[in-house]
């Protein structure tokens, strides 16, 4: 059985969030959703869990981080092109996102990447297969 | 291409934080690693990169959130039992994580979680595959 990982992010509107990454292309598994959280598919081994803030403070001991002032974590995903990359970053502006930097372009990398409606991060990344050593 | 997600987290002591997760049977790629950061591997598709606070401020235009006081994000990974959530979670408090609430038991799910050695929480299950509806 392969590993799936489950980001959780607090959000302060889920509707609006949901309208916000659905404009990216992004797909819901109805199954984990109600009004209080939803299950965002990246791919079959990787999801996001978007969570209402009350709902995020029944996993955790903290308050939450206003993540517009402080990020304790970067989301990156790999993208099949470059294309793709700044498909998701201008698709994102146009929803409400911001951009916080220029696409970087390391030659055998490219990236670029968004801050969402409640600021989480997510970067997007091609990377040159042939780049990657085998282990 | 099947997506890949990379997880960047600031780490006060990348050092400390190898030692931390290779005691929990995690691996490292070597070509990812410097003395700033490294790569580990989850699984095929999944990774989470451990920067030093010094690299983290290279990508992220806030400051890093005290995990200490609150935090942005929890990070869930499927296991493939009850008990490899139950050993992953004696190893990390063995080395240094704690936990911060008792395993929980709905019947179709066990699940359990670890804060590592900078206040990231870490949660782990094992859901009951007949649970999950093809949607």
């Amino acid at each position: 059985m392969t590993t799936k990982i489950f980001v959780n992010l607090p959000v302060k509107d889920l509707d609006k969030s949901v309208t916000f990454f659905k404009s990216l292309g992004y797909t819901f598994n109805l199954q984990f959703t109600d009004e209080t959280a939803t299950c965002m598919v990246i791919s079959e081994d990787i999801y996001a869990m978007l969570l209402t803030y009350p709902k995020f403070k029944e996993f955790t001991p903290n308050p939450i981080c206003d993540a517009t002032k402080s990020t304790e974590v970067l989301v990156c995903l790999s993208c099949e092109n470059r294309a793709q990359v700044d498909d998701l970053v201008r698709k994102a502006v146009a929803a409400g996102g911001k951009t916080y930097k220029d696409p970087q372009d390391h030659g055998f990398m490219y990236g670029h990447g968004y801050q969402d409606l409640d600021g989480h991060i997510w970067e997007l990344m091609y990377m040159d297969p042939s780049f990657v050593q085998q282990q | 291409m099947t997506t890949k997600i990379f997880l960047n987290l600031p780490v006060a002591d990348l050092n400390k934080s190898v030692t931390f997760f290779t005691s929990l049977g995690y691996t490292f790629n070597k070509q990812f690693t410097d003395e700033t950061s490294t790569c580990m591997i989850i699984s095929e598709h999944i990774y989470a990169m451990l920067l030093t606070h010094d690299k983290f401020k290279n990508f992220a235009p806030n400051a890093i959130c005290d995990t200490t006081k609150s935090n942005e994000v929890l990070i869930t990974l499927s296991c493939e039992n009850r008990a490899q959530v139950d050993e992953l979670v004696a190893k990390a408090v063995a080395a240094g994580g704690r936990t911060v609430e008792d395993a929980e038991d709905l019947g179709f799910m066990y699940s359990h979680g670890y804060m590592d050695l900078d206040g990231h929480a870490w949660g782990l299950f094992y859901m009951d595959p007949s649970f999950v509806q093809p949607q």
